[in-house]
């Protein structure tokens, strides 16, 4: 059973201060989530052993591998933390396949079929000879995460690896991300600005702002229960899972886990994973009359009612977590509690489906 | 706009070409070429010499007369021998060169050595610094050890450690500690003061050191450069020279 | 007359006027006289043994500037330290100080009255009139040209390269040879090419510093000085320059061939 990572760190940066502390269970990720700046990537260096925190700890499970108050520094080479930059670093004089190769710790011989073997898995073995710079953002996303894994990581960093892929190619690597990261036996933190890519890829997220954490949980619970309006205004998307049929000339039918069926203007089939923005999300009374059938409609029950200043995030079980804003009044004019049952309303062409699987 | 671009551009060709000069001095001034034996006292009488500026540069006297064959073009042109302006007015270059001075080669060693003899040249282990065969300081040290028996010669040569391009450079080497011994003129000798002693020649040994300087042709002011010339011989820059150690023309 | 079309003809001058000048003088050593004379002249002892010299010398200081500069660039061009500023101009100055100035510069250092003189010839070793003067000269007036590309190009590199190399196990050495180093080969290979230039023209520092005697101190530069001062020695002189061009544009050529980028596999895909 491999071990948990943990890291406490306590470091000035530009204009404030980081001071984080977290822990990874084996084959969990973690997001990281947060605006630019918020110090994200600054916590994965220190992970990574890149940069030293003024005071801090890092263990992966009984090894220290930073604790500044032993003078316990390991550099980043004896850590092992497979690191997917954001721009991806690949070796640009390097071939692809020396690249991947580069970590693997095998007799010279054995080297290349090692690193054509990872590529396979990524379906890019065919670039094994070719050089980065002839790449799409794709492949080269593709052959970054492969030369991290390559290495066999004890623990796996992730610096907005999606980032810098145009938004077509972005949904086929998030679902290939998925696949990755729910094989991986080993902790994971990825970082990334964008909410709906953390409550996709991620079991546990932390939202950060300005150093510190703000709130951390299951995406559901923080988009359901924000502490902040910082929180809520970023914990902006609501992600359902379900099976997709895709009718063509009309618009997608996913019968979501647990119940209900929505549509969508999106095509995809199989599995898929429904996001839709809160704020689009209407509440009704149960038993509405039947409207056009561009609205989507699933019957449910509150969980959770959370008002923060004149907002309410209302929190519903479809039976899947959704969320959904309202203003504080309307909250109390509709009467809204925990235990009340209320139909939950949006339209189709908000609904966004990432194929999954 | 033009126009003054077209002002500035032909402004700035004027300057550059008031900034090449002809040859040689003109008009009140004087380029002159020396031996690098020659600079102490040289100088001292170009400073001194009425009625123009005269300009001077030093150097192994036969870089000098190269630069004159290549068409370089000194005033005047006062060499450590009598055999580079000869070449040099027989090309047809300089007019006819008179002699000015005479010097001697001596031994020099730096203050505190062992060194006292011709003989201890030969020895193993001597570090023997000369002029290059074609420079005159050179010349009359190759005349001299040709003047030894054999034996004697090899094993000097064979302490040679550098052949320098003009004396003072020997001289140099010589202060610097760097070497044991030197080949150079007794003027250096008396010049570089306290910093070398001598060891005389022996007289049958002496090879006859004679300079000779030379007006070059096509000067600016010929009548200008033969008064500084015989200044050399009669007037200030003879004196100039028996100061400095510079014997009277044989 | 079209606004621009006027500066367009004399820049056009201009270059044509620098380019003139600086090619012409390189012609001249080869059309002043027949080329037959010229190979007649490298027949000489004297001109074989000074090309040789300049050979080996310059090839044992440039193999010491490398071996010693390039880890020390890499260290230079990724700490940053207190002083780096002063540091790095401390190494450049050898680059405008005048040759003779670095003679003397040597002399006052290395030479037998120098500071470190006697601890020199104490350990048994002699520099002035000995061929490794002339290489101790050579290292000091070519290992500036090479340092301050080094330093540049390992500067240059993308420093998520090296860190990307560490978090894959590599070591600072493997990160080193492994990353920087093919990063850096282009300007690596300029400065080898600039530093070999600078040392097979010196001059005036080995002549102060090493003397000059026909094989062992005399390099071919120092040579050429010497053939210019002979009677009818300018034909030699001529035809060691000549070759001393040849070799010097073919090392020109020949580094940056190796350094240079190979022409890129395949253009990007959009």
């Amino acid at each position: 059973m491999s071990p948990a990572l943990e890291a406490h760190a306590s470091t000035p940066l530009r204009g404030f201060s980081l001071e984080v502390g977290l822990t990874v269970r084996p084959g969990e990720t973690l997001a990281l989530v947060g605006p630019s700046g918020a110090g994200k990537t600054s916590l994965l260096r220190v992970v990574a052993g890149l940069m030293a925190p003024r005071s801090g700890r890092v263990a992966l499970g009984e090894e220290t591998w930073l604790d500044t108050e032993r003078s316990i520094d390991l550099p980043a080479e004896r850590r092992r933390c497979g690191l997917v930059f954001q721009e991806y670093a690949l070796f640009p004089r390097m071939s692809v396949w020396r690249n991947v190769a580069y970590g693997v710790d095998r007799p010279h011989g054995q080297r290349r079929a090692a690193a054509v073997e990872m590529l396979e898995r990524f379906d890019v073995s065919g670039l094994a000879d070719s050089r980065p710079v002839s790449l799409s953002g794709g492949e080269r996303q593709r052959v970054a995460l492969a030369r991290a894994l390559a290495a066999q990581p004890r623990v796996l960093l992730l610096d907005e690896p999606l980032a810098a892929l145009d938004a077509a190619t972005r949904r086929g690597a998030l679902r290939e991300l998925r696949s990755v990261l729910g094989e991986l036996g080993v902790p994971a933190i990825l970082v990334t600005h964008s909410f709906e890519e953390a409550a996709l890829l991620a079991e546990r997220l932390a939202i950060v702002d300005r150093g510190a954490i703000v709130q951390a949980g299951s995406p559901a619970e923080v988009s359901a229960r924000p502490r902040s309006p910082f929180v809520a205004d970023f914990a902006g998307a609501v992600v359902l899972r379900g099976e997709a049929t895709s009718e063509p000339g009309e618009l997608t039918l996913v019968r979501l886990e647990g119940g209900g069926e929505v549509r969508s203007v999106d095509s995809a089939s199989g599995p898929v994973a429904v996001s839709v923005f809160p704020w689009e999300i209407l509440l009704e009374p149960p038993g509405g009359s039947p409207r056009d059938s561009v609205l989507n409609r699933v019957d449910g029950e509150v969980a959770s009612v959370t008002t923060i200043g004149n907002r309410a995030r209302i929190g519903v079980s479809v039976p899947q977590p959704l969320s959904t804003e309202v203003t504080a009044h309307s909250a109390a004019a509709m009467g809204l509690r925990p235990g009340k049952r209320v139909t939950a309303a949006w339209k189709a062409s908000a609904t966004r489906l990432i194929p999954l699987g | 706009m033009t126009r003054r671009a077209l002002f500035g551009f032909a402004a700035l060709v004027t300057v550059l070409l008031a900034g090449c000069g002809g040859g040689g001095g003109s008009g009140g001034s004087l380029i002159v070429f020396g031996a690098s034996s020659l600079e102490e006292a040289m100088s001292e009488y170009a400073e001194s010499f009425r009625g123009a500026d005269v300009r001077t540069s030093f150097a192994g006297s036969d870089q000098l007369a190269a630069q004159i064959r290549q068409g370089g073009a000194p005033d005047v042109f006062a060499s450590a021998d009598t055999e580079y302006p000869a070449q040099l007015y027989k090309a047809g270059l300089v007019e006819k060169p008179k002699v000015f001075a005479a010097n001697e080669l001596v031994i020099a060693v730096p203050t505190g050595s062992q060194i006292s003899s011709l003989a201890d040249l030969a020895k193993p282990g001597i570090k023997l610094v000369i002029g290059d065969p074609s420079v005159p300081v050179g010349a009359y040290t190759r005349t001299v050890l040709a003047r030894l028996p054999g034996a004697e010669r090899r094993a000097i040569l064979a302490n040679v450690r550098s052949e320098e391009p003009e004396v003072s450079s020997v001289v140099a080497k010589l202060e610097q500690d760097a070497a044991d011994a030197g080949f150079v003129y007794v003027t250096d000798a008396k010049a570089a003061g306290s910093s070398v002693r001598t060891v005389a020649i022996a007289p049958r040994l002496q090879p006859d050191v004679a300079y000779a300087a030379a007006v070059v042709k096509g000067a600016g002011d010929p009548a200008l450069a033969r008064r500084f010339l015989d200044g050399l011989i009669h007037g200030e820059g003879a004196a100039d020279l028996r100061r400095a150690g510079f014997l009277p023309p044989p | 007359m079209r606004r621009g079309s006027w500066f367009a003809a004399l820049a056009t001058l201009a270059a044509v006027v620098a380019l003139a000048f600086l090619v012409v003088p390189v012609i001249a050593v080869f059309a002043n006289v027949g080329p037959w004379r010229l190979l007649d002249a490298l027949d000489e002892e004297s001109a074989r043994e000074a090309l040789w010299l300049s050979l080996r010398t310059t090839l044992l200081a440039l193999a010491i500037v490398i071996g010693v500069g390039t880890p020390a660039a890499y260290l230079l061009a990724s700490r940053e330290f207190r002083g780096r500023a002063l540091v790095l101009t401390a190494i450049e100055l050898p680059l405008v100080m005048p040759p003779a100035v670095a003679g003397i510069a040597l002399l006052a250092a290395f030479g037998p009255r120098g500071i470190f003189g006697p601890a020199i010839s104490g350990a048994g070793i002699e520099l002035v009139f000995q061929t490794a003067g002339v290489v101790v000269a050579l290292v000091f007036v070519s290992a500036p040209f090479f340092l301050r590309q080094a330093i540049a190009s390992f500067a240059a590199i993308d420093g998520r390269l090296l860190e990307a190399a560490r978090t894959l196990g590599a070591g600072p050495f493997r990160a080193f040879a492994t990353v920087a180093l093919p990063s850096a080969r282009t300007g690596l290979a300029s400065g080898l090419a600039l530093a070999w230039g600078r040392a097979l023209g010196e001059f005036g520092a080995t002549l102060l510093f090493a003397g000059s005697l026909q094989g062992v101190t005399q390099t071919a530069p120092l040579a050429i000085f010497a053939d210019f001062s002979r009677p009818a020695g300018f034909v030699s002189a001529l035809a060691l320059s000549a070759v001393l061009i040849l070799v010097s544009a073919a090392l020109l050529l020949g580094v940056k061939l190796l350094g240079g980028e190979r022409a890129l596999e395949g253009a990007p895909r959009p």
